[in-house]
């Protein structure tokens, strides 16, 4: 395996020898298998691999908000601080703050009983404080950057008013609300239609343009990782079994599981060929 | 409260998935059975319910046999072991337990509770057994066909459901016992529970059997063009299984405290026929004098409700997750 | 919202002649004739018919039903000349047996029913809603385990038992708590509450125990939501979690609940009141049962039922304003 530390010591964000397992009745399943990795500003890292891969997993880990009966191992740092086995309380300072997530469902993921100006003004409000109101006018801010129109009056709308690509904008405003240095992306267009997709994307690589955030993209999506990241790790069963710079993963892919991961996407050029498929390694995620 | 519907309605709110984690008709069921088991087998309060059911029910299907074991039958009378001057108080103290009398006597006629405890299990665990099973039956053929078939079938039957759990059910069935006249009171009293039963089976089977509906195995057996009684019955029912287990359990416990109430109110099974509602009933006046009288029936009747309550609990647990410890 | 509540209230009008007809159906149909009753061991034929006649119950059923729903919007007068008993709208009927109107009764004992139901309650919600909270929140604790192993025992165990266990120990053996009874509040508050807190408790335990349960299940459920992630991802405090996050949708399902529970209660709390010997409407419903008293029975059913359709409607709009997406379908 390539090591990533290609940016060195300004990294944002570097993982090293990340190990996530889980201890059940049936034994210890290590879901995340010392994987190794950085995030620089500015840049986009995309981790690829089907469900049960580890990618999740690994995104989880990074913001602390994995179960209590995870065992975590190795070392996270965000600007060369250590944060694994950091203390709650100062967790709660980074989440949402220095970094933030957006997940793949937007629906579920946003809180059905409040409107969604509470939603992304409570974010603001845990870290920067002032009053609600002063954090709603954020919110109106918020909202508007995304590319929601008529921000003042649909602060005050409920989740379930907006179509699905609405819902993952206002995700979006929400986690870059405290302009956060690290972004963390699980899967945010999987549940999109196409269209929409194109343009959630379009929205993160421009915010971060403007913020220089570094983000980390995590997505089952070949295609989708292609447009948005400059760098790729391709995960199997909890390994990283590829990692490089996009060109060069996707032009000359060296391990058998991303070749075959490639040469499943169908290409316009040779429609004639029948798709492969992808040898399933599932890991046992408790 | 032990009435039925509040009681059911919550044990029911918690069954939510159906066994299988969901993967597809009839994949992984022997798989499903030995993880529900080994789950079960596991956990010492489910094997002790279990133990404990299973011995009530040998006992009530034994009563004949262990009445002529303890030497008294439940409507016979010993007025060795009261006395007169006492007001018909037992002898004995502790109710007049002896090698005679296992559970001490009744006051006042010397009836042997042994017995009469006996053969209450068989009164109470039959109503009970039968009503849980006629509400299964039918709230398990409406609430699949309201799910299934949507449009005006369901708006009837759930209409009908929803007038029937918005009813002042306890009044309504006191009232209704009080009304008929005194024929089989256990037949009546059967009929009076699944009358009000079913809906609450019925609705839980409905919501699933919606969801279950949308599934892709469904679709396919669909498109294949499967008539819909192939599809109800061998597509839908089969997922049903855990859920129905788990709900008949649940209604058991569930009939068992209501028909103990109804005879403890005086509307459910009459005299001298024993169940244990009305045993405690009849130990209203003595539990100060005799308390042990009081306390006998109360326990059974808490240890079974108890036993099936926590049995169904478990079962639904390692149905859902494969784990009884949640 | 205006239309919904027409709908609602028009439906629920529907439901009640439903419930009236049917239980006037079966009190007509299966019961042993009330004349003969009335009359009592020293009867004529002639006498008979006579109470009949007063009865109205020498009519035909439906004429006998829509005399029975007039009497509620217009009242009604049984038997003519001198013997005549007037009964005022909205009348449910008229006892023979205690010379009372039915709506006279409820009325009187009413007061004792609602003193019951809202103790419990209190107690119930109190005490339910918060060990069921505790128990989700520090699921698998020793604290989770015994509040979910007597909340186990409070929905198995009958309370006209437990009832009459606690007043052996607490008023009979040791004498710390008076019989239940039910004082004016107004005389003596401590006495009074005294004489109340055994009923509350016992009416309470039950509903506790379920109320523990289902919010608790309610609870692991809504903390296992991805909404609830988001909210930790933010930086949120713990509580500001729980009380914010997983909290409001946790109890939406419980008031609707409550609603239907309390309703019911106010129906009177049949085996509490039996039990106690409290004279609320509970007890005088089991009494009219004992006695035969069929316009009793008759009239209590139908109050009871208008109590809890009337809930259902009062959770039902309640509902609109505690979860915004039921809000957006109505409105």
């Amino acid at each position: 395996m390539k090591n990533l530390d290609a940016a060195g010591s300004n990294s944002l964000l570097e993982v090293a020898d990340l190990e996530v397992s889980f201890a059940s009745s049936a034994g210890i399943a290590t879901v995340v298998q010392g994987i190794s990795f950085t995030v620089a500003r500015n840049e986009t890292v995309g981790i690829v691999g089907e469900s049960g891969s580890g990618k999740s997993m690994t995104s989880l880990a990074i913001m602390g908000l994995l179960p209590p009966k995870a065992k975590t191992t190795g070392s996270i740092k965000l600007h060369g601080e250590e944060i694994l086995g950091a203390s709650e309380r100062h967790m709660r300072k980074l989440r949402g703050n220095r970094m933030a997530m957006v997940f793949q469902d937007p629906l579920s993921s946003l809180n059905p009983y409040y409107t969604v100006g509470m939603q992304i003004a409570e974010a603001y409000k845990a870290h920067r404080g002032g009053s609600m109101r002063a954090a709603k006018l954020v919110a109106v801010d918020a909202m508007g950057r995304v590319g929601i129109s008529d921000p003042q009056r649909r602060v005050d709308s409920y989740p379930h008013q907006f179509s699905g690509g609405m819902r993952q904008r206002i995700m979006i405003a929400m986690a870059m609300c405290c302009e956060p240095d690290l972004l963390i992306a699980d899967e945010p267009t999987t549940a999109l239609d196409v269209t929409v997709q194109a343009q959630i994307l379009e929205l993160m690589s421009q915010l971060q343009n403007e913020s220089g955030t570094g983000m980390l993209f995590i997505t089952h999506d070949l295609a989708v990782v292609s447009q948005v990241s400059q760098r790729v790790l391709v995960m199997n069963k909890g390994k990283v079994v590829e990692s490089g710079t996009t060109e060069d993963v996707f032009s000359t892919p060296q391990d058998p599981y991303t070749q075959a991961l490639l040469d499943a996407i169908p290409r316009i050029d040779d429609p004639i060929r029948a798709l492969k498929k992808v040898e399933m390694g599932m890991v046992s995620e408790a | 409260m032990s009435m039925l519907p509040v009681g059911l309605m919550a044990e029911t709110g918690e069954v939510t998935a159906e066994e299988g984690g969901g993967t597809g008709p009839n994949r992984g069921r022997s798989t499903t059975l030995r993880r529900v088991t080994t789950a079960m087998l596991a956990s010492p309060a489910a094997m002790l319910s279990a133990l404990f059911i299973v011995l009530i029910v040998l006992v009530a299907i034994a009563a004949p046999l262990l009445v002529k074991l303890s030497g008294w039958d439940p409507f016979q009378y010993d007025d060795t072991a009261i006395n007169a001057d006492l007001g018909g108080l037992p002898n004995l103290p502790w109710g007049g337990v002896s090698a005679e009398h296992w559970f001490g006597v009744e006051p006042q006629s010397g009836r042997d509770v042994f017995a009469r405890i006996v053969y209450g299990a068989r009164v109470s665990l039959s109503i009970a057994f039968s009503a849980a099973a006629i509400t299964t039956v039918v709230g398990v053929v409406l609430g699949m066909l309201a799910g299934f078939l949507g449009g005006w079938v369901d708006q009837v039957i759930s209409r009908i459901m929803d007038f029937l759990m918005a009813f002042p059910s306890l009044i309504f069935m006191i009232a209704l016992l009080s009304a008929l006249p005194a024929g089989n009171r256990p037949v009546l009293l059967v009929v009076v529970l699944c009358i009000f039963g079913w809906p609450y089976t019925a609705r839980v089977i409905r919501g699933q059997t919606m969801s279950l509906a949308q599934r892709e195995f469904v679709e396919a057996a669909q498109a294949s063009g499967a008539s819909k009684s192939a599809i109800v019955f061998k597509e839908i029912l089969p997922n049903l299984t855990g859920t129905i287990i788990v709900l008949v359990t649940l209604a058991v416990p569930s009939y068992i405290g209501t028909e103990a109430a109804l005879s403890f109110l005086g509307v459910g099974v009459v005299p001298p026929t024993p169940s244990w509602g009305q045993m405690i009933a009849t130990a209203v006046p003595w539990y100060a004098t005799d308390p042990m009288f009081f306390f006998v029936p109360g326990l059974f009747l808490f240890l079974t409700v108890l036993s099936f309550t926590v049995f169904g609990d478990h079962l639904s647990r390692a149905i859902d997750t494969g784990e009884t410890s949640k | 919202m205006i239309t919904y509540l027409v709908r609602r209230l028009l439906a629920a009008a529907g439901v009640l002649v439903l419930v009236a007809l049917l239980t006037y159906w079966i009190f007509f149909a299966l019961s042993p004739d009330p004349a003969v009753m009335i009359c009592g061991k020293t009867c004529t034929p002639d006498r008979i018919d006579q109470i009949r006649a007063t009865l109205g119950v020498d009519q035909p059923f439906m004429t006998q039903f829509f005399t029975f729903l007039g009497g509620i919007f217009m009242g009604r007068t049984y038997g003519s000349g001198e013997g005549a008993i007037e009964c005022a709208a909205p009348c449910l009927g008229f006892s023979f047996q205690t010379n009372q109107s039915v709506l006279d009764m409820i009325a009187e004992r009413m007061p004792v029913s609602i003193t019951i139901a809202v103790g419990a309650a209190i107690l119930w919600l109190l005490i339910g809603v918060s060990a069921g909270v505790i128990s989700a929140v520090k699921q698998g604790s020793w604290w989770d385990k015994a509040a979910m192993m007597v909340a186990l025992s409070g929905i198995s165990l009958p309370n006209y038992f437990i009832a009459l266990v606690l007043q052996y120990v607490l008023v009979v053996e040791l004498q710390i708590l008076p019989f239940p009874s039910t004082p004016a509040f107004g005389e003596d508050p401590l006495f009074w509450f005294q004489s109340y807190i055994m009923p509350w408790s016992i009416l309470a335990f039950g509903y506790a125990s379920l109320y523990a349960r289902l919010t608790r299940a309610n609870m692991i459920d809504t903390l296992g939501e991805n909404f609830v992630r988001t909210a930790r991802a933010k930086g949120l405090s713990s509580m500001l979690v729980l009380r914010r996050h997983a909290l409001r949708p946790s109890l939406t399902p419980i008031v609707t609940m409550f609603g239907m529970d309390f309703a019911g209660l106010l129906g009177g709390a049949l085996i509490t009141e039996t039990v106690f010997g409290l004279n609320g409407v509970g007890k005088m419903t089991s009494d009219a049962i004992s006695k035969n008293d069929q316009p009793v029975i008759m009239g209590v059913t139908l109050m009871a039922a208008l109590f809890v359709i009337v809930g259902n409607i009062i959770v039902d709009v309640l509902y609109t304003t505690l979860d915004p997406r039921v809000r957006t379908k109505v409105a």
